[in-house]
């Protein structure tokens, strides 16, 4: 059986009138890699805070390596790195002596591993942390929450500010620190941060989760868009009843006396009914193009706000 | 005190050390300029011709009246006015940004996901505030002594060390209110607001009081626990300072006990 590293159950939680979680169910396994998706204001940010205990639920609960973040207390936050969303830093004292003023803080752990990771992010320890630019802030921000080497990481959209190359050395960081054991869960308005590393995205929306799956799964429900080229004319009827096959589209051309045609579909899963129907004409080009996750996810975005709020309407009626 | 405390104390410490110098330079330079100035007082009848302008109730609440004498003269500028004042503005400035300012501006942050406890945070916030103000006291005292031995005047240590004291724990508890309020609410506006407020009262209930023959008036401001009577005359007043260290600590009780319980909106 897989241990449950973060879980919660009915999490609700209220700013005032706002309801910013409506019953959040989560289950995130131990070493995995689990991206928590979802647009602004979906309330990523507040499921993380209550998480570590800056929050406390409304109602439902919460729990972090088998105990209410408040229960667990300063014992449980010794397990965890965090990585703030906004991190806010000020003052005249450099990053390094942030750095070592956090490994205080962890009666010393980590201190030894400062250099090495502000190395890797090619982070100046001895500048004052007040003129430091965004993306060198989020450094400062990914070494202080990997250098203990907790066995919990939380990430709240860690790589906003970091540049490409950067970007690609914080997801090595991220795969490492999961072949060594750790859990990470980490949150992103885009499934191009995480997908590639990522084992297990759940969507947040208005404050519920609407699906968790398995990357491999979304990928698959994605499809791939699939364009050919024939030598001759074909029949669109050919190729709309095939299994896996949507959206089939076909155009007729003509050039230079030769009659020809090409299909546009989208694939969902398994080609061969596909490639053995093409096979019965003349191909002379083909291509197969994953399709972006990010438009499957819009779809889950797309759903207007309104929407939800109608179907809350009909279920309380009746 | 726990291990845990300790690194959180020292983070503020390292933090304040610039200001904790300005203020100190300036806290000290004004302490001698105005206790160097009494020698000159003797010599002209300026301060005599203008104390006998004035209202006789002002002249009493201020201590115009004892102005001829160091203690009466030091407690109507440096230890009755100044100090205070410039202390408190200090104090209460440092007690609410130390916890509801960070808040607000989200510096708290790391620290409140870091492995220490609420309690220790917040605790270890205090001590630093009152650590800041020792020094700054001190600094006042002994600047004080300085002048004094320097200029010969009949004023003892003890009747230094008594004021000063009395100085201290006015500042502690006003600067411990404006910490504790700011870790009830998280507003930095409140803790400035309630401290100040308070502060700004207890000076006038210790000036007008007297002065409108009210006496509930002293009886319950801290001013007048810490200058009444003239603590560099009389000495000790021992009802009145064991009022004045109350208020700081119950004031770090209960900012202790509510951030524990509520949410934190770094
Ligand atoms: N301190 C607060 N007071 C009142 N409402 C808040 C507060 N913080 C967040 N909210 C509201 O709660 C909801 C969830 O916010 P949250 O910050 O958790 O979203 P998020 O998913 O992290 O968004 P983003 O991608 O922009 O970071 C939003 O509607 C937001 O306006
Ligand atoms: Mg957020």
């Amino acid at each position: 059986m897989t241990e449950v590293v973060i879980r919660t159950d009915g999490l609700v939680k209220d700013y005032g009138d706002v309801r910013a979680l409506a019953g959040l169910d989560l289950a995130v396994h131990r070493g995995e890699i689990f991206g928590f998706l979802g647009p602004n204001g979906a309330g990523k940010s507040t499921t993380i805070r209550v998480l570590l205990d800056l929050l406390r639920p409304t109602a439902g609960r919460a729990e972090v390596l088998g105990v209410a973040p408040r229960d667990g207390g300063a014992e449980l936050r010794a397990r965890i790195g965090y990585l703030p969303g906004e991190l806010a830093m000020t003052g005249r004292k450099t990053s390094g002596e942030l750095l070592a003023h956090m490994a205080r803080l962890r009666g010393g752990q980590g201190g030894d591993r400062i250099a090495t990771l502000a190395g890797r992010f090619g982070l100046d320890l001895d500048r004052p942390i007040r003129g430091l630019s965004k993306g060198n802030k989020q450094k400062v921000g990914v070494v202080q929450a990997f250098m203990h080497d907790p066995e919990l990481l939380i990430l709240d959209e860690p790589s906003s500010g970091l540049d490409p190359l950067l970007q690609r050395e914080f997801l090595d960081l991220v795969t490492e620190a999961r072949d060594r054991g750790a859990t990470v869960f980490m949150s992103s308005h885009v499934l191009s941060e995480v997908q590639e590393i990522a084992s297990r995205v759940a969507i947040i929306r208005s404050g519920e989760i609407v699906d968790v799956n398995d990357v491999r799964t979304l990928r698959n429900r994605a499809g791939q868009i699939v364009e050919m080229r024939f030598a001759e004319r074909v029949t669109s009827e050919r190729f709309t009843s095939l299994p896996n096959v949507e959206d089939v589209t076909v155009e007729s051309w003509s050039e230079n006396g030769t009659d020809g045609a090409s299909l546009s579909c989208l694939l969902h899963g398994e080609p061969d009914a596909l490639l053995k129907a093409a096979a019965d004409y003349r191909v002379v080009h083909w291509s197969a193009q994953d399709r972006e996750l990010e438009d499957l996810f819009l779809d889950f975005y797309r759903v207007p706000a309104a929407e939800l709020v109608t179907e809350e309407v009909a279920d309380g009626g009746r | 005190m726990a291990a845990d405390t300790l690194p959180v104390l020292s983070g503020v410490l390292r933090d304040q050390r610039r200001s904790l110098a300005m203020w100190g330079l300036a806290l000290a330079a004004v302490s001698a300029m105005y206790i160097g100035f009494y020698p000159a007082m003797g010599e002209t009848s300026d301060i005599d011709a203008f104390v006998r302008n004035m209202p006789e109730g002002l002249v009493e609440a201020m201590g115009y009246d004892e102005m001829a004498t160091p203690a009466g003269y030091l407690r109507s500028t440096v230890y009755g006015l100044l100090a205070p004042a410039l202390l408190l503005v200090f104090a209460i400035g440092a007690g609410a940004r130390l916890i509801a300012g960070q808040e607000e501006d989200g510096t708290l942050e790391l620290e409140l996901t870091s492995p220490v406890a609420r309690t220790r945070l917040v605790f270890g916030r205090i001590l630093a505030l009152w650590v800041d103000v020792v020094i700054l006291v001190a600094v006042v005292a002994l600047a004080t002594l300085a002048l004094v031995t320097a200029l010969d005047m009949e004023l003892g240590a003890d009747k230094i060390l008594a004021a000063a004291t009395g100085l201290l724990l006015l500042v502690l508890g006003f600067g411990t209110i404006a910490l504790a309020v700011g870790a009830a609410t998280g507003r930095r506006a409140y803790g400035l607001a309630v401290a100040a407020g308070l502060a700004v009262v207890a000076f006038m209930f210790d000036a007008i009081g007297p002065a409108i023959g009210v006496d509930w008036m002293t009886t319950v401001s801290p001013f007048s626990w810490y200058i009444e009577p003239n603590p560099l005359a009389e000495g000790v007043d021992p009802g009145g300072f064991a009022l004045l260290a109350a208020v700081p600590v119950v004031a770090a009780v209960l900012g202790l006990l509510t951030f524990d319980r509520r949410d934190l909106m770094v």
